[in-house]
């Protein structure tokens, strides 16, 4: 088998642009040609418009600043995300993106609260973490860079709310600064070479054909490379996830916004909200089994935080995954699998994806053992989001709707159930390999929902009580006292957008 | 609070696993909440041959609250920078296994992915002229990396070569002072309640000892886990050939080495633990192809200094218990399982089962379902030592005895032919689980001691540049090498900081 000396992306949006920039970056000195094919009469889906800590990484890594995306992408910045209305109606609760408390005698910090102020366990943790503090309070600061000594509450990190059209294109035109070879145009026809089944090229609507070593299926729901073009079969989830279309809808922008995306329970879904500089997204997933589409749309008008932009575009999807490399096709973004917006995971999973590409890529020819271990991890990957995004419906005890009861009481996967199982009896985290959400995630759900272990860890009780409440106490003031001093969310998403001029 | 909680322990058995266990029982939980007995016979002696550790060890020591000058002093400990395999991959060739990092992260390129680049553009110095624990041991001085912030030894990593008689002293004192109690007899019968559950352990004496929680460390008899609760042993020996050990010890002659070395011999290998006061020996062999008394012949012919002690043979089946914990019976130790000592892994697993234990501390029901989770967590670690254990036998290039043409050509586990495929193919290293205890720098000082090498550097290597990259590491390797130079010799290091 040839060297691996021609790829092609096939389509654009999020995952094509972000495909492009990280490749031609990290292929500035191989010999590589790289060519993107999208058609601009073909609109993106770029619901994607939260994000997790892990996307400054990658744009850092393009030599991107954060006050350069924050300009560029009308962004604002995210420390978590406020969940309203799972538990029961009247609930709320943040999973922010850091730890809460502090850990004593190498015994975890939920087993203290969990002996002696179960009042904190149960949905009280939010000024126990800083992240969560800062957000309600309407404020924002830098974390400290990390260090040992940095007590667990003040560990933080942070991401951003971004327009998604803004973000592929800044990656856009860093793509053609580094040499990208872009052809806007339909795709007619896919090639297939018979004596390999390999994709050798494909044809675009003027008939001309190109061909390359290597194609990344970046076109979307419709998976026209990986799926239509190789065959390969949708793996449902239906049965685990039940949402299956959404309404997006923008509005006008909300002044000085807090810095958490708010996902909020309607009686067969959820609505997101998503403050931007210059619009907020807003948008509701629901389950059409249990919601016809008027209806769905009616609740969101009647939910939006601010003057409606634009019309509903309603999207169906399935939630699942199908194999992730095939041949010499390797899959990115949504031809990849699916998963509700719920944990903003989209944007982390293409840049895990085009991380796994680098790790493996085919220099010396393709092979199927290094096939058959990539999508190994991108199975175990997405099915542990999968799990994760599970629990939340799994948890709540609303009991109002049909709905509602009926995701309380289904069957869930048994890698999730053994989780739940231990936490409940224990409060014990079970850990996989190729976890995105850790446990203080998986901490922040429980708390949430009000699931608190059985019994208690008996080395709690060398720390004792009082002592306990003295750290608490301590925590407390601490966490208020960095809150109150840091400058407002507002603050800092203007001083950004200065700096970037 | 509830009343269910375990009160009362006893651990079957001293020895290294057992007053190791005595004595983190007692530190973390005051004797007032948890009564810690230890049950152990003078006539039963200890195996105590496992005296080579691994970095995690200075861990536990702190965690136990332990003066580190003050163990190495009383257990006559040395200080160990890896393992030098001799004649492995061919006879004459040496590779080392250093502990710490190789190198540090070029850009975003890990290490050794780096150098794979800058070698395949015409780098001619070896990984691991990068590794600071390997240079240092080749210069064979030390300095305790924590001493020298900054310098070019910052990132390496040490572990103990300690007496294990002693050590298993030393906890003992440790654990007794914080309440733990010994009961000298032998064990002659053990009751179960109905649900299978163990009662008591009656002694030979009549005495009859009582507990929420057994701790089995009787070693190879596995008296409760194995004998009493008929827990299966999953055997490897169809994985792992070598089935006894000869040990003995020696006088010191010259420096001792800040190493453990592991010859490779014709139907096995022989290890060389070096301590302040002495060194330990021994040969681990595949009893199909040599007797003891040949087996014997051929260490004491090998060995430096004048033995000390008559050989002691070892006799031992590779594998581990189906269950580690089983009801209300937690196994550690030999009666949990065996792996061969060529990673100086078995005291490593004694704690490293420990302190998942803490984590999943159970009441006295001992719950199912968190003793299957913690089961499959500690058979991880076992499957995962077992894999690279496996490494250093099949990637050879010998043939000159049956016993290296047999492992050259043995069937390797799935997981491990998986490793190494992918690593040939792509510079990629495949994970054994969330927590592994063999980190990248391991698995690569093996494959490149064992000629294991990918075709290409990985592509995370490729936003590189040859030019400024080879010139940098011409640069460092020589400033590593220098500062070594100007660091004491293992000796002078131990005879100023902590001479026993």
């Amino acid at each position: 088998m040839a060297e691996i000396k021609n790829i092609i992306i096939v389509g654009g949006g999020t995952a094509g642009f972000m495909t492009a920039a990280s490749l031609l970056n990290s292929y500035a000195k191989a010999n590589i040609k790289i060519t993107l094919v999208e058609s601009s009469k073909i609109g993106t889906i770029g619901v994607g418009e939260a994000t997790i800590p892990t996307i400054r990484a990658f744009y850092n890594e393009l030599g991107i600043s954060d006050a350069e995306i924050i300009a560029r992408t009308g962004a604002s910045a995210k420390l978590g995300i406020q969940f309203n209305g799972w538990k029961n109606k009247d609930s709320s609760f943040i999973h922010p993106f850091g730890g809460f408390g502090h850990d004593f005698n190498n015994v975890g910090f939920w087993h203290y609260l969990n002996a002696y102020s179960p009042e904190i366990l149960d949905g009280g943790l939010d000024n126990l973490a800083l992240g969560a503090a800062l957000a309600k309070a309407g404020k924002f600061a830098l974390p400290d860079p990390l260090k040992e000594t940095t007590p667990i509450y003040a560990r933080f990190d942070w991401a951003l709310h971004i327009d998604a059209g803004l973000f592929a294109k800044t990656l856009k035109e860093y793509s053609l600064a580094r040499g990208l070879n872009y052809i806007d145009a339909k795709i007619e026809n896919i090639e297939i070479n018979q004596d390999n089944g390999f994709i050798k090229s494909i044809i675009l609507e003027d008939g001309k054909s190109i061909e390359a070593d290597l194609f990344i299926d970046c076109s979307g729901f419709e998976a026209l490379l990986i799926g239509k073009a190789l065959g390969n079969e949708f793996e449902s989830y239906d049965k685990y996830l039940l949402t299956n279309a959404a309404w997006a809808m923008p509005s006008k922008k909300i002044e000085n916004p807090i810095a958490l995306t708010k996902v909020t329970a309607h009686s067969a879904g959820w609505q997101w909200q998503i403050p931007l500089n210059h619009r907020t997204g807003n948008g509701h997933v629901f389950a059409r089994d249990f919601m016809n589409d008027d209806e769905a749309l009616k609740i969101l008008e009647e939910n939006l935080p601010t003057q409606k932009l634009d019309d509903a575009r309603l999207i169906k999807f399935t939630p699942g995954r199908r194999k992730s490399w095939d041949k010499n096709c390797i899959a990115i973004g949504l031809s990849s699998g699916f998963l509700e917006p719920l944990e903003s995971t989209a944007i982390a999973l293409i840049q895990n994806g085009i991380e796994r590409i680098k790790m493996f890529f085919p220099f010396n020819g393709i092979d199927e053992k290094i096939i058959h271990e990539h999508n190994r991890i991108a199975q175990k990957e997405f099915e542990r989001v999968r799990d994760f995004i599970i629990l939340h419906y799994k948890l709540n005890q609303r009991g109002d709707s049909e709905f509602w009861r009926y995701v309380a009481q289904m069957d869930i996967p048994d890698t999730l159930s053994e989780k739940i199982e231990l936490y409940k009896k224990r409060g014990h985290f079970v850990r996989y390999s190729w976890e995105i959400f850790h446990h203080i995630s998986w901490l922040a759900m429980y708390s949430g929902f009000g699931i608190l272990p059985q019994n208690h860890e008996p080395l709690v009780e060398n720390m004792g009580r009082e002592n306990f409440k003295n750290a608490l106490s301590h925590i407390n003031s601490d966490v208020q006292n960095i809150v109150s001093r840091a400058p407002s969310h507002a603050q800092f998403i203007n001083h950004c957008n200065n700096i970037a001029g | 609070m509830q009343n269910n909680e375990i009160k009362k322990i006893i651990i079957a058995g001293g020895g290294t696993a057992g007053w190791l266990a005595a004595a983190l029982f007692s530190t973390h939980i005051p004797k007032e909440r948890l009564e810690v007995i230890l049950i152990e016979s003078e006539e039963i002696g200890t195996i105590g041959v496992g005296e080579s550790t691994i970095p995690p060890f200075l861990g536990l020591i702190r965690n136990l609250g332990i003066n580190e000058q003050d163990f190495i002093q009383k257990c006559h400990a040395s200080f160990k920078l890896g393992i030098k395999f001799d004649d492995w991959y061919k006879n004459g060739e040496s590779y080392f296994h250093p502990f710490g990092q190789i190198g540090s992260n070029i850009g975003n390129t890990d290490f050794y992915n780096a150098w794979l680049f800058a070698t395949q553009n015409g780098l001619d110095t070896p990984l691991q002229d990068f590794a600071p624990a390997s240079v240092m041991a080749r210069e064979n001085r030390f300095m305790l990396p924590n001493r020298a912030q900054g310098s070019p030894i910052t990132n390496a990593a040490f572990a103990l070569h300690l007496d294990a008689k002693l050590v298993a002293k030393y906890l003992r004192n440790h654990a007794q002072t914080r309440g733990v109690k010994r009961v000298e007899g032998m064990i002659e019968r053990v009751e179960t309640h109905e649900n299978g559950f163990v009662k008591s352990l009656i002694t030979k004496r009549g005495e009859i000892l009582d507990a929420d929680f057994f701790v089995d460390c009787t070693g190879f008899r596995a008296l409760l886990i194995g004998k009493t609760l008929d827990v299966d042993y999953i055997s490897w020996a169809d994985e792992l050939l070598c089935d006894r050990a000869i040990a003995v010890q020696t006088e010191n002659i010259g420096e001792p080495d800040a190493f453990t070395t592991s010859a490779a011999q014709d139907f096995g290998w022989r290890w060389q633990i070096p301590l302040q006061s002495r060194s330990g020996n021994g040969y681990v062999f595949a009893s199909k192809f040599i007797s003891d008394d040949e087996a014997i012949a051929t260490l004491l012919s090998q060995i430096k200094g004048k033995p000390i002690t008559d050989p002691m043979v070892v006799p031992f089946q590779s594998g581990m218990r189906k269950e580690i914990w089983a009801k209300n019976v937690l196994s550690l130790g030999l009666a949990s399982g065996f792996i061969e000592p060529l990673e100086s892994t078995a005291i490593h697993l004694v704690y490293r089962t420990l302190d998942f234990f803490f984590r999943y501390f159970p009441d006295k029901n001992c719950d199912e379902a968190l003793a299957r989770d913690f089961n499959r967590r500690i058979a991880d670690d076992y499957i995962e030592i077992k894999d690279f254990i496996i490494a250093h036998y099949c990637l050879t290039m010998r043939e000159d005895t049956e016993f290296w043409r047999w492992c050259k050509n043995q069937k390797i586990p799935q997981s491990l032919s998986e490793k190494i495929e992918v690593f040939k193919k792509s510079a990629a290293l495949r994970e054994t689980g969330p927590e592994e205890l063999f980190r990248a720098p391991s698995w690569y000082s093996i494959f490149e001691g064992m000629g294991v090498r990918p075709a290409r550097y990985n592509f995370l290597a490729a936003a590189l540049d040859a030019k400024e990259l080879i010139p940098f590491l011409n640069k460092i390797s020589p400033e590593l090498n220098d500062f070594v130079k100007t660091l004491p010799t293992l000796k002078q290091f131990i005879e100023k900081n902590c001479k026993a």
